[in-house]
Formats: C-alpha cells, structure tokens, sequence
C-alpha cells in the first residue's frame, strides 16, 4: 500500500475556499466527503488524487431545508441525517427508505449525498433511483458560478464534469405524489442492491395513476426511468399485482449488467416482483 | 505536517500524513490496538470506533480530518478498570470466540444501546448488519445484548 504523502489533504470552511483549493491544484485534485468511497482506493488499487479538498466542515453543504413547497439537500448531509430530517416529511418516504436501508449503519453515518451521487462508475447507487422518480434537481458550483440540472441530464453528464466541480446541494420540489423505494440486497440487508425500484405516484380523486414516475437502479450501468411501465400506469387503479405484471411484459426495456453478485438476467427477473413491492410500499405511504 | 488527536480522552499527537486511515495510527503508532483492519473496506466493522459519539470505521477516516473530535476506542469502555455492563454480559453469556470482530462489535453496541436502550432482537440484529463474525456467534451476542435491553 502507498504511504499518502504530507500535504495532500485541505480542510475547506466555505464553499469558495473549497473551488479555489480544486482549481489551484487542478486535475489531481479531488473533494473529499465521507470518504467511504475513496478511503478504499489503495485495497482496490485505484488510483488516488494528489490532493483532496475536505467538504465536511463547510456548513452550508451540511443543511437540510424544508419549505412547504421544496426541500433543499446539502451534498455533505449523510446517509442517517437524511433518514432521520426526513422521516415524516412528504413526498420523502422512498427517499428516506433508500437512505435508511443503503449500506450499514456506519457507513451510512459517513457517506454523504453528494458522494453517493458523484460515483458515476457505481451501478448499484441508491439514491440516485430515488432521486430521479422525484424530479430532483442537483445545484453544481465552479469558480465561474453556480448552476441548477435536472436530475437526468445530471445523471448523464456527471462523468464529464469539468475539474473541480461541486455539487452542492439537491432540490426536491415537494408535490403530492407517494413515493416507495424496493431493493433486493443478497442477503436481508447490508450488501449493495442487486436491483432497486424507486416509484412517486400521483393519484387522482378517484384513486386513478395520473402520472406516475418509475426508476430502476443497479440494473444498467446507471439508474433510469422506465417510461414504457409508467404510461402503462396512468389512468388506472395502483394496485401491486396489476403493477408486477405490467411490469413483466416490460422488461425488454432492460438489458441486466452481468456481475460477480449477480448475473444480468437475474437482476431482470426479480425487477416485477420488486415493482409490486414498491407499490405495496406506496400505497401504505401518506401522500 | 503533525495531527493532533483526541483519544480516549487524551491529547495525542501524529507524525503520519493527514490522509493516513485512523486505524493505522491508532494500531501502529499509539499501540492501541482493540480496533482491527480487517476488511479496511467498510464492510466488516472491525475497526469501528467511535467520533464524537457515533460510530466509524476507521479505516475509511483519514486523521486529516478528525482534529477537534473526540474519538473513543474500546480501550475505553471499562472504566477504572472495570468492564462495562455490556462488556460484563458478553462475558456472562460466554460470546466471544476468537475476538476478531468484537472490538467494533462492542463499540457498535455501545452507541446504539445508549440509543436505544430497550432495543429488541430485530433491532439489534439490524443494528450489527456492518459487523462480520468470521466466528458466526451472532445468535448468542443477540441473546446477551437483548438481555441487557431487558434489563434496562
Ligand atoms: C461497505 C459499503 C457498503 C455500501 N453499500 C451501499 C448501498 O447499499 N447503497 C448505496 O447507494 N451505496 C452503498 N455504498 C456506497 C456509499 O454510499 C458511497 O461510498 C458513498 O455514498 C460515497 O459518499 P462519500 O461521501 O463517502 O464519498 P467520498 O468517498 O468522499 O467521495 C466519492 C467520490 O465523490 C466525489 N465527491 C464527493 N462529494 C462531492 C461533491 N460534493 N461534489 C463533487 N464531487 C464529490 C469524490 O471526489 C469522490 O470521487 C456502500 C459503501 C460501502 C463502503
Ligand atoms: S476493517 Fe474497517 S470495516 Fe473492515
Ligand atoms: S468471535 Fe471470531 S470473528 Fe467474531
């Protein structure tokens, strides 16, 4: 293992301090958040930054706001706190269930969102399913300013992000949907998720899908939503076994990554059977 | 650069570079070595400590970043030399095997007993999910947590 050398790590107090760290340093420079991802580098014999810009002291990163119309997610906020600020707070319930159940205890005491959302080369990421089913926005700062993306285009853009980019905080707006989160570790918990299924559902008057957001993670290389099912949904009753065998007829719109935990087609296979929990879920959950 | 560390109460001070695993200094430089590197992934909860009251693994946290914090290791537990009464059950219900896991097992108890203190065996179970007994004990560690819930 690699002795790190002296120096290699800047403890930010404010958001300037930390992009002014990254950018004069410039490509091997790296945020550090809970560090539960890059601590592991040397075991795994990745490569590690020259030098890391710590964002744990920085309080703006570590809020959590909640408006009656949006709640505002600091990137440093962790796994637990995120869980426990947004127990009871709407539309959160898949939220709170993706970063309740993700990892083990201390782990999830550690890791924070804005890492978890950074690892663009982790399939089996639950956040990101969550996040994407809530129309989710990630605010991101540079040195030339700060800027707002919609969850997708964020997903699919995070791998090129200019050099010392940060993110800085998710933005939830707060709309009456239920909301559920359904991942099938290998064992009952503590492994990474062979497959999620993330849903928000809106339900009209008469207790009818008016529309309906589906995301599936550790399926593909990247969470995605499934807007074949999710047009299937709209305008009838929710109801879990309906939603599983809907969800049966659409798992062409998939195709499972093979890995050491799980070959692709299992991960496809169980996506019904989660998809009906994940309803199940919603329909016990307040909206 | 020097890292000035809080352990067990104690000012320290290391000579390791900050983005050194806070396992590493404790083991090989303060020679307190009840916490374990096992694993040094995350996943099996050897080496877990706690900072500022909440458990961690120490081999995800660089010393770089814990000055200010108050970091506690299962040295600590007994006071004055005395086990405490998680420690004690743990010895009245014969749990340990070979020890490996235990340290962290015990630190992770520690934090969420103080939680949680009638936690039930569901609980607990769920709270151990970061702890891997190479030793599989786990019914009788369940066993004597949750007869130290109930007593509480
Ligand atoms: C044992 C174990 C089990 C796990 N199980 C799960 C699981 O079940 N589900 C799950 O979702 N995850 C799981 N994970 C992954 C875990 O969630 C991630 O390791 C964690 O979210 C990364 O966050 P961090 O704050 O520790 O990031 P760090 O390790 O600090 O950083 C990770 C990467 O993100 C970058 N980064 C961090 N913050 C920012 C920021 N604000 N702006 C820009 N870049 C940033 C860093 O530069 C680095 O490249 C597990 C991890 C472990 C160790
Ligand atoms: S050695 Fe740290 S969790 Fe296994
Ligand atoms: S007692 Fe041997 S690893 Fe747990």
């Amino acid at each position: 293992m690699r002795a790190p050398d002296d120096e290699n790590l800047f403890i930010a107090g404010t958001v300037p301090d930390a992009l002014a760290a990254l950018a004069s340093h410039g490509v091997g420079a790296m945020p550090f958040a809970g560090g539960t991802w890059i601590m592991r580098a040397p075991i795994r014999r990745e490569p590690q930054a020259a030098f890391y810009v710590s964002l744990d002291r920085i309080p703006e990163l570590s809020a959590v706001d909640i408006a009656i119309d949006r709640i505002r997610i600091g990137a440093c906020v962790t796994h637990s706190r995120l869980a426990a600020q947004l127990a009871e707070v709407e539309p959160c319930h898949g939220l709170v269930t993706a970063a309740g159940s993700a990892a083990n205890p201390a782990i999830r005491g550690m890791a924070t969102v804005g890492g978890n959302l950074s690892t663009w080369d982790f399939p089996a990421a639950d956040l990101p399913p969550a996040l994407l089913c809530l129309d989710a926005e990630v605010e991101l700062a540079t040195t030339d300013g700060r800027q707002r993306l919609p969850f997708e285009r964020f997903l699919a853009t995070r791998r090129e992000l200019r050099p010392g980019t940060l993110l800085t905080g998710v933005t939830i707006p707060r709309r009456p949907v239920r909301t559920a989160h359904a991942r099938l570790p290998l064992r009952k918990a503590g492994d990474y998720p062979v497959a999620i299924v993330s849903l928000a559902i809106l339900l009209d008057r008469n207790g009818a899908v008016e529309d309906a957001s589906v995301a599936v993670g550790s399926v593909e290389s990247t969470a995605r939503r499934w807007p074949e099912l999710e047009r299937k949904l709209v305008g009838h009753p929710l109801d879990p076994e309906t939603a599983r065998v809907l969800a049966e007829a659409e798992l062409g719109a998939f195709t499972g990554r093979d890995g050491v935990e799980a070959p692709g087609w299992y991960r496809l296979q169980v996506l019904p059977a989660l998809m009906r929990r994940a309803v199940d879920a919603a329909l016990r959950s307040q909206s | 650069m020097a890292t000035t560390l809080t352990v067990n109460g104690e000012r320290r001070v290391s000579a390791r570079g900050p983005m050194t695993a806070l396992i590493d200094v404790l083991r090989d430089e303060f020679f307190l070595t009840g916490a374990k590197s096992v694993c040094r992934e995350g996943a099996c909860g050897a080496c877990t400590v706690h900072v500022d009251g909440q458990p961690v693994v120490s081999c995800l946290a660089p010393i770089g970043t814990l000055e200010g914090r108050e970091i506690r290791t299962v040295e600590s537990l007994a006071e004055a030399s005395e086990p405490s009464a998680l420690q004690q059950i743990m010895e009245e219900h014969d749990v340990v095997q070979c020890g490996m896991c235990f340290p962290g097992i015990l630190m992770v108890l520690t934090g969420f007993l103080r939680e949680c203190p009638h936690a039930g065996r569901d609980e607990i179970k769920a709270a151990l999910v970061g702890n891997i007994c190479r030793c599989t004990g786990y019914e009788r560690l369940v066993d004597a947590a949750a007869a130290l819930a109930r007593r509480n």
